[in-house]
């Protein structure tokens, strides 16, 4: 059993709280539907924007070098890490030479994957994370569940008690306004007294040199604009060509994320504040490589919108920790693969290949398509299991000769009917969530011999 | 697309945001009474005196701020500010109530319009403000107020 199948299984456990899950996360797919349709030429702008994202990676060394003299330009102080221990690195140095201590931030997937917080910790650092869900994320040590929503996991019983705990609410208190008031109090004082903040980024605009962040809850500029210090972390795909190619994405990300027309907060940060220091910091981080590798490529394109999680049958039901990835759902299992091939092992066969990621995604990833060509790759590598080999070098038989195929018909009806246990025994993983059919009484084809005149005129 | 669509569209999408709609008749409807102690940033010398962020309880309780907008989008509610429009850049989401006033000749239809109207402009802060701070972190329950302001009110004036 897969190490995610494993996991799966622990999140299912719970069985309320996983139904919960599926519902919730249904709930935001349905928004996100009644967005894109409120939308005449939705189709169109995904189609544009998978073609703006093409054209920037097909030319990224070009736009990065643009948006580096635009943004030098503009006085912000640009660096380039190849990697997260270089990342880590330049903002520790940043820091230290500034004199700050205290630090806020705002959500960046890209920092989660460099283990930014842990490093600035150990080097005696405070970073606080101030992104609602992240913040709750932080104060029980635990990583995301989702890129959107990082704490889609918890109930509010679970997060009035960390709230207890770290923040001194009430014992017992569990409602959303009043613990998300108690939230605003504690990060407020954060925010005054930080002496920098740090955002991901959202899209870097190679003709103006502009970084864009989108929240809703405006942490992001909370934090930006009271510390002196700030310190954006991109990765080299955030960058776009120009300023009207935001019409496009800022279309497509808040209805494809929560189904809201846009963020609450569409902020462009383009010069430093008086007397401020901004810093941008662009990682590579193992992107290059996938810049040239036949799948990995398009994975480039994402916007981090979440929708592919939220629409995926299997992370309703397994949960986000159960992909054990910084990014989980389709395109996590798609990524995964690229940062270490045994680990990412079983996740590209947590996938029904039922396609809804593909046909949701804003910037059309073949998402699906990814995870069938990982499938066989890692089959290449022995990686599946031997009984699962067997059964399908069985079916593949059986399927290829109609006689085979009648006989195995007529025992399976047999075996179903008088013997269901025996069907059981050999299946036990699959049985467990599933009932086993009552068999019909006679085949289709007999069906059909005696029907098909019936219904010819 | 005609006026009145382009307005209804956009009072409609401000209010979906979390935000109230109201119409101003000139500055009359922007007073005191009604908003103790509001800080109309439309007015040059109080923008000289906000300038630096120099003791954090003179910001931390501001209640009611006012800001002029060039820039609104029907499509979602969203209002455009950018550094001319405040004196310093953590105003318009400090404050616990936030006014933006707007005209109806301003408003565009959607963001490839709005980005148009942009243009090359070079702002050094710029943000598309729609609705007031909002977060569902908890349990998806909708809550105002996250960070930024708990409450919106839009000026619409003709
Ligand atoms: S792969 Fe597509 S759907 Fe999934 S998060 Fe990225 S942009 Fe959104």
């Amino acid at each position: 059993m897969s190490q995610h199948s494993k996991k799966a299984r622990r999140f299912l456990a719970d069985a309320k709280r996983a139904a919960w899950h599926d519902e919730t996360l249904w709930m935001v797919r349905c928004k996100r539907d009644r967005a894109a349709e409120a939308v005449d030429d939705w189709e169109n702008l995904r189609g544009q924007a998978s073609d703006i994202k093409e054209k920037a990676l097909e030319n990224i060394p070009q736009y990065i070098r643009q948006f580096k003299e635009a943004a030098r330009q503009n006085g912000a102080i640009v660096m380039e890490a190849s990697n997260h221990v270089m990342l880590q690195g330049y903002v520790a140095t940043i820091l230290r030479s500034n004199g700050a201590l205290r630090v806020v931030k705002s959500k960046s997937m890209l920092t989660e994957e460099c283990g930014l917080n842990e490093y600035l910790i150990e080097q005696g650092f405070t970073i606080i994370d101030t992104d609602l869900g992240e913040c709750i994320m932080q104060l029980r040590r635990e990583p995301p569940s989702h890129i959107v929503l990082p704490a889609i996991h918890l109930r509010k019983e679970e997060i009035g008690e960390t709230f207890h705990k770290h923040l001194g609410t009430e014992a017992g208190a569990s409602d959303p306004t009043y613990l998300a008031q108690a939230a605003r109090k504690y990060l407020r004082e954060q925010f005054l007294s930080a002496q920098a903040a740090i955002t991901g980024v959202n899209f870097a605009v190679a003709e103006t040199g502009t970084i864009v962040v989108c929240t809703n809850e405006g942490n992001a500029d909370m934090g930006v604009h009271a510390a002196p210090i700030q310190i954006h972390c991109m990765s080299i795909e955030k960058i776009i060509p120009a300023m009207a190619d935001l019409g496009v994405f800022t279309r497509l990300l808040a209805r494809s994320a929560t189904g809201q027309a846009v963020t609450a907060y569409t902020s462009h940060y383009r010069t430093p504040k008086p007397d401020g220091k901004m810093y941008i910091i662009i990682v590579d981080n193992g992107r290059s490589e996938r810049l040239y590798h036949p799948t990995g490529r398009s994975t480039l394109k994402c916007i981090r919108c979440g929708a592919c999680m939220n629409t995926c049958p299997v992370y309703r039901r397994s949960g986000g920790h159960s992909y054990g990835q910084v990014i989980p759902g389709p395109i996590g299992s798609a990524i995964a693969p690229f940062r270490d091939f045994r680990t990412a092992a079983g996740l590209p066969f947590a996938c029904s290949l039922c396609e809804s990621c593909s046909n949701i995604c804003p910037v059309r990833i073949n998402l699906h398509e990814q995870l069938y060509y990982w499938r066989q790759e890692m089959n290449s590598y022995r990686s599946t299991p031997i009984l699962r080999k067997l059964i399908m070098k069985t079916a593949a038989l059986v399927l290829a000769k109609p006689l085979y195929y009648r006989l195995a018909g007529s025992l399976g009806r047999f075996f179903l009917r008088y013997f269901p246990f025996m069907l059981k025994l050999p299946l036990r993983a699959w049985t467990r969530g599933r009932k086993l059919p009552r068999p019909e009484r006679q085949t289709f084809r007999q069906w059909y011999a005696r029907n098909a005149s019936k219904h010819t005129s | 697309m005609s006026k009145t669509i382009l307005v209804n569209n956009f009072i409609k999408n401000v209010r979906t945001a979390g935000a109230e709609v109201l119409f101003s008749p000139g500055e009359a409807a922007v007073s005191t009474d009604r908003w103790p102690g509001l800080l109309d940033f439309s007015k040059a010398d109080l923008r000289l005196q906000y300038q630096t962020l120099e003791n954090s309880e003179q910001w931390t309780d501001i209640a009611h701020a006012l800001f002029c907008s060039r820039l609104g989008v029907a499509e979602n509610g969203a209002v455009w500010l950018e550094d001319a429009d405040m004196p310093h850049r953590i105003l318009p989401f400090i404050t616990r109530h936030l006014i933006l006033r707007l005209a109806t000749d301003s408003l565009v239809a959607d963001m490839h319009e709005a980005y148009a109207k942009l243009g090359q402009d070079n702002f050094g802060f710029g943000v598309f403000i729609s609705g007031p701070s909002k977060t569902a972190d908890i349990e998806q329950s909708l809550v105002y107020g996250a960070h930024g302001a708990k409450e919106l009110t839009v000026l619409l004036c003709d």
